[in-house]
């Protein structure tokens, strides 16, 4: 690295004070460890003084591949600003405890003993009144905080909330079909796309470091789409803009595939090999055809194709690949069942082709959508000849109906032979690929052996598994062998708040679900629970919160007032451990300052998107006295055990009847002292550094690699995605010189899928989904929750914050009006007698909340546009639009016995949707 | 370099950019951060068709007519807005049962940097817009110059930079009455006129500016105008794609845009007509002048080419396939350079 000399060092007087900013200290690596997803945006972060002056890209990513634009210089605005929240207002610098009533805003600093003292003594309350799973933490992807409050919870036996079943950003139809959610392609791969679907994402505001690719794309040929009610700001730089009728996308992805297969420009090898759309259906009972059928005996889940040449064939259960075999994709054949009658089945295609003939074509598709018959054919023979990419956000799954949505997006790229190769696909959400950090947690000793040891035993687990099912892939065996180690039940948000916060009313209220079910909403839940297909959480009222991370008040569909008047009541002690004022800490009982990005050792949360391990490096001392959670955790710890010293506790049994030993719990926390530095406080950097070797060891990271070699590079790329859940259900290789694309394994290798029938699976013949007629993908109008009011509220992430992160950073308010607002059409707001920047009500039967409006034709005509994340702080009463999200679950997601719809951690259970919500505005004068 | 008078220049391409303000805010993060520079953010990024910031800055005059200085009006500090303080301590620690929420303090804003972000025009579903980030134009005429009665007001010879000695500066404000594009800001705590200084300390130093550097976008050309290597002399130049903003202004700015090509309209039956951009042609001659059409037309060529499978050496430019030849000459790494011991 060439140094360049200071120039002209003869100053003259005025421009001194612009080359003064123009100067620092030290440079560390920076990033934020936040789940700004993608994130892993390197920074170089300036110091002087000791203070955090500034921050700035570093812009030192290699090119992966040649003729493929480079990854520099990744960044957003709130990036470009992040140390403004060290030192800025909403800064927490000491403990305080309420001294009002909570959310009264009346706050006592005290010491860290004191907050200490109070906070263990509820922790040992809960644990000897109900046991450890009475203390309660909410699920966050905010990575610099979830090891280790994931690590202090495991360590006393307390409750996490599931993560996914709680915000849920989890692709509900991606699961259905694919039996995992988390496809993701590294972002520069969609430079190779010659056709972008944007369908329910907004890039503009919530990929800046990535969206080039697109504009870049573009530039190289492709055509890019999008498609969304609004005109939003990802039309910008698209060259059609489909302006779809709300929640009617399944109906739209449906004509798609009905042109394509109409028009037969479909891959049909493609489909007949990933996909069971060639798998038979009896027509007597519209269930598949199976062993268990034809011979009386063998699996349930053995499915038949049809050979033209010599008629049954049992679907290979191992290998997708059919090495040309052209098995019947249509006709109406004959089996003999084992009894000796005999039954019609068609390929499931067929059943596809006669349901979208009779429902979906281009014309009939328009009374539903809106859109013209001519954009369904251009499209549909776009896709049908391009490498086509669809750009998915966290959007379709919050609709009632997002699986519908889903699964009709993945048919588009199943017809048209849309994954495992490059510039194709379909993209979600995935994490995990740094494995050494679990490795870590695990271990009993620290070094290598340890870690080989467990890496060892992990190994002759997946073994195990294949050896009893050969047909098994790796992938298959992790993620059976995740879902059987599933966590207690009470980790599933919608039991806990039908539980504790009185949710299950809302769930049974007629119009507000599917209204065209045989069934209540109860009905099904109570099967699904007779069944076995879920276990009884147990019912104790929780005592502690721990909010580290989360942020509960603010984020919750179905609002803050409903948790504070049934779940706050029964709360003992709620505790935010946070860097800033949240929402939630508002209402705690006590707040405790955390070191932020900058003032502690970390990563951002590594990606498939950008495929690196980026460090965030300590640039800082924590200001005031605020300090890293991993040493926040074990001081509790401590504290834990001295109160119960005192009270004569040593031992105690979790609700699944483990033993916890309270005198244990710090040398299980510090790996017997290895993580505590000679103060005994914990030392975060030995422990970062051993996560690291563990990642090489684990074969993710390249050999060689350590924390000194991080100080140095600032980031490292994975060479391996592991053996994660979401790391390995990318299925594919990653290539030191190529874009990454998942679903590799599948195309070229023939892997099958983690799903019941071992193929994308769009025939669903469990027995909920043939009472819905949701065994194939379908269009069903979104139901009206919230009452029967004329507009629907639509969401997605702003532009100004990570969540709620950045909204009280000085410099990003000045980048908006400075506070939350709706976006509405002129014409809904003439016909109310709103004008611009005025103040509404807006409500429902659910809630309300006060707003300003902000007027924009690019917004749909009954269409209400309430971005996601402005902090609640922010409105009038600090009650906020989750005040009027019912907080609904789709019945389905409690389906279960049917292979990849049994529960999963992260992934499948019931979770909760909030858009296109009905609502009413209106004026309310200015407060 | 002797005494050659030399241009530096930028080129963004408002095909790439999306408004994500993280020009705006590097540079705030960098430049105004004291008391009187706090309302000032010499790059704004705005929604257009709209009002922009300083508000309805299109009808306060300036630049020259027939040749000649014509004065327009200097920004009001309203016009600006912005620079807002808000209550946090009344929301955080505010010991009253009320929950007052998070405000500006004072007299509330009815303007700001960005207020009618993503308000745009047009009726839907034709709605459009696009995002134009603004900053001193550097101009090869720059009539802040001309009007400034202290002599404060220079252009340097090396690189074009358009300076104000702020010693020197006596605060009249005829810079602001002067400047057609209104990018010049009062300092009411020193009583001086203050704006873009192209990052001067970070040119000095081979860095490119911080808009360009830490544009995610990556499309802010950086580098001098007769460069014919470099991509912004092509881009203006040869292939005539990049035009100024206002050219009627009379100033000859030396910062450049590649126009944008917005989707495709609906009909009234609602298909789709093929053959228009929903931006309306008008629009971006009112912005960009009557060139802008062959820029459009050019680039639409262009990309017809690569749409075709074909290849082309404008898209080549464009796309940037490594971020450094953004910035020419300009691509020193800012920790490289070593800092003088305190
Ligand atoms: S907040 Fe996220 S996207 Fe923005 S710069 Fe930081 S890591 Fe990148
Ligand atoms: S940083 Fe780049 S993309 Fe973002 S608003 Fe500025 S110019 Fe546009």
């Amino acid at each position: 690295m060439a140094a360049v000399m200071k120039s002209e060092p003869v100053y003259t007087s005025w421009k001194d004070i612009y080359r003064d900013k123009w100067q620092w200290d030290e440079v560390y690596w920076g990033s934020h460890c936040v789940d700004c997803y993608p994130g892993c945006c390197p920074m170089r972060v300036y110091v002087r003084d000791g203070i955090v002056w500034r921050e700035e890209q570093s812009g030192s990513f290699d090119t992966i591949e040649e003729g493929v634009p480079d990854f520099n210089p990744m960044g957003c605005q709130k990036g470009a600003c992040w140390s403004q929240s060290l030192y800025g207002p909403d800064r927490l610098l000491y403990p305080l405890k309420r001294v009002g009533e909570r959310g009264e805003g009346k706050w006592n600093r005290v010491t860290w003993d004191e907050a200490l003292t109070d906070i263990a003594g509820s922790m040992l309350d809960a644990i000897q009144e109900y046991g450890p799973h009475t203390i309660i933490r909410e699920g966050t992807p905010e990575y610099s905080t979830v090891m280790s409050t994931v690590k202090f919870m495991a360590t006393i036996g307390a409750q996490g909330i599931d993560m996914n079943g709680s915000i849920n950003d989890f692709s509900i139809g991606l699961y259905e079909t694919f039996g995992k959610f988390s496809p993701v392609s590294s972002a520069d791969d969609w430079f190779h796309s010659e056709l972008i679907l944007i369908w329910h994402m907004n890039p503009v505001f919530t990929r800046i470091p990535f969206y080039h690719f697109i504009a870049e794309a573009r530039y190289n040929g492709a055509e890019v789409v999008n498609i969304s009610p609004d005109i939003n700001p990802s039309h910008t730089h698209a060259d059609y803009q489909v302006a779809i009728n709300g929640a009617t996308d399944a109906a739209f992805g449906l004509a798609i595939v009905q042109v394509i297969l109409e028009e037969k420009i479909a891959d049909w090898d493609f489909m007949r090999e990933q996909t069971d759309l060639g798998y038979l259906v009896r027509s007597d009972n519209g269930k598949y055809l199976r062993e268990t059928d034809v011979t009386g005996e063998g699996r349930e889940d053995q499915m038949y194709q049809w050979d033209p040449d010599s008629g049954l064939k049992k679907a290979d259960r191992g290998d997708c690949r059919l090495h040309g075999l052209q098995i019947a994709l249509q006709g109406t054949f004959e089996a003999t069942l084992a009894d000796g009658s005999k039954v019609e089945v068609r390929p499931a295609l067929e059943l596809l082709r006669d349901h979208i003939n009779a429902n979906y074509t281009p014309e009939l598709q328009q009374a539903i959508t809106g859109v013209h018959p001519d954009t369904i054919r251009m499209l549909a023979r776009k896709v049908a000849a391009k490498r086509t990419n669809i750009m998915l956000g966290y959007n379709a799954c919050k609709f009632y109906h997002g699986d519908l949505i889903e699964r009709a997006m993945c048919l588009v790229l199943a017809v048209s032979g849309n994954w495992g190769k490059q510039g194709t696909g379909i993209r979600s959400w995935a994490s995990g690929m740094h494995e050494g950090e679990e490795i870590v947690m695990a271990k009993q000793a620290p070094g290598a052996q340890a870690a080989e040891a467990i890496i060892a035993a992990r190994e002759a687990q997946f073994e195990a598994y294949k050896a009893k099912d050969p047909t098994a892939t790796t992938e298959i065996a992790i993620r059976d062998i995740t879902r059987l180690d599933n966590p207690p039940v009470a980790s599933i948000p919608a039991f806990f708040w039908r539980d504790h916060c009185g949710y299950g009313e809302r769930w049974n209220t007629p119009g507000w679900g599917d209204d065209s079910l045989p069934r209540s909403f109860d009905d099904y839940m109570n099967e699904a629970m007779s069944k076995g297909w879920w276990k009884e959480p147990p019912k104790d009222p929780p005592q502690v919160l721990i909010e580290c991370g989360g942020n509960m008040l603010r984020r919750t569909r179905g609002g803050k007032t409903a948790l504070l008047n049934t779940l706050w009541p029964k709360l003992k002690k709620i505790v935010t451990i946070d860097f800033r004022i949240s929402q939630t800490a508002l209402y705690a009982d006590y707040v405790l300052p955390a070191a932020q990005h900058y003032e502690k050792i970390g990563f951002s949360i590594p990606t498939p998107h950008v495929l690196n391990l980026n460090l965030s490096d300590q640039a800082t001392q924590p200001a005031g006295e605020a300090r890293d959670e991993w040493d926040i955790y074990l001081a509790l710890l401590k504290k834990m055990q001295e109160l119960g010293k005192e009270r004569g506790l040593t031992t105690y049994e979790s609700y699944e009847g483990d033993t916890y030993n309270l005198e244990e719990m710090v040398n299980k926390y510090t790996l017997n002292g290895y993580f505590q530095d000679e103060e005994g406080n914990f030392d975060n950097e030995k422990l970062k550094d051993e996560g690291i070797r563990d990642s090489v060891l684990c074969g993710v990271l390249p050999f060689g690699t350590t924390l000194e070699t991080l100080r140095e590079e600032g980031h490292v790329r994975f060479i391996d995605m592991g053996v994660s859940p979401m790391g390995s259900a990318q299925a594919s290789p990653i290539e030191k010189d190529k874009t990454f694309v998942p679903f590799r394994n599948h195309t070229e290798q023939g892997h099958p899928f983690p799903t019941y029938a071992r193929r994308a699976q769009f025939y669903i013949d469990h027995e909920w989904f043939l009472e819905a007629n949701e065994q194939l993908p379908t269009y069903k109008p979104n139901p009206r929750a919230g009452g029967n009011y004329p507009l629907g509220m639509t969401s997605g992430h702003n532009r100004w914050s990570i969540h709620a992160m950045n909204q009280a950073n000085e410099v990003i308010l000045g980048t908006h009006r400075g506070e939350p607002n709706i976006m509405v059409n002129p014409d809904d707001a003439s016909d109310r007698g709103v004008e611009d920047d005025g103040l509404v009500r807006v409500y429902n039967d659910v809630g309300e909340f006060i707003v300003r409006v902000k007027i924009a034709p690019n917004v749909k005509p009954g269409q209400v546009i309430s971005y996601n994340g402005w902090a609640g702080f922010q409105y009038t009463g600090w009650s906020g639009a989750n005040e009027a999200e019912p907080g609904m679950v789709k019945w389905i997601g409690f389906a279960g016995g049917y292979g990849h719809l049994n529960h999963m951690p992260n992934e499948w259970q019931p979770i909760p949707v909030s858009r296109w919500t009905r609502c009413e505005f209106e004026k309310v004068e200015n407060a | 370099m002797g005494s050659k008078k030399r241009q530096l220049a930028m080129v963004f391409d408002l095909n790439k950019c999306i408004g994500c303000q993280t020009c705006s805010v590097a540079c705030k993060m960098l430049w105004t951060r004291d008391e009187g520079t706090d309302y000032q953010w010499w790059c704004t990024v705005n929604t257009i068709p709209g009002r922009g910031s300083p508000r309805d800055w299109e009808q306060m005059g300036g630049g020259y007519k027939d040749g000649k200085l014509s004065m327009g009006k200097a920004p009001e500090r309203s016009d600006f807005g912005g620079g807002w303080d808000f209550n946090y301590d009344e929301v955080f620690y505010g010991k009253s049962a009320e929950k007052v929420p998070l405000r500006v303090v004072g007299e509330q804003p009815d303007w700001g940097p960005n207020w009618d972000e993503d308000q745009g025009g047009g009726e839907y579903p034709n709605s459009y817009y696009y995002y134009l980030p603004r900053l001193c134009n550097h101009c090869t005429n720059p009539a802040c110059v001309e009007a400034c009665p202290s002599g404060a007001m220079y252009k340097r010879d090396q690189d074009g930079i358009v300076l104000r000695d702020e010693s020197a500066c006596q605060g009249t404000r005829k810079c602001a009455e002067a400047c057609p594009y209104k990018k010049i800001y009062f300092n009411h705590q020193r009583g001086i006129s203050q704006h873009c200084i192209m990052c001067l300390p970070r040119i000095e130093d081979g860095v490119a500016p911080a808009c360009a550097r830490q544009c995610p976008g990556r499309l802010v050309f950086v580098g001098y105008l007769d460069d014919e290597s470099g991509p912004i002399h092509k881009l203006v130049s040869e292939w005539k794609v990049a035009v100024a903003l206002h050219p009627e202004y009379g100033t000859k700015p030396n910062i450049f845009y590649v126009p944008p090509i917005g989707p495709k309209p609906i009909n009234d039956d609602g298909s789709i007509d093929e053959n228009r951009n929903r931006i309306p042609d008008e629009l971006l001659e009112q912005q960009f002048g009557p060139d802008v059409h062959q820029a459009l037309a050019t680039l639409q060529a262009e990309m017809a080419k690569t749409k075709a499978g074909g290849q082309s050496d404008l898209m080549d430019i464009l796309i940037v396939y490594e971020w450094k030849h953004l910035f020419s000459e300009f691509t020193v790494d800012p920790v490289d350079i070593e800092q003088e011991a305190n």
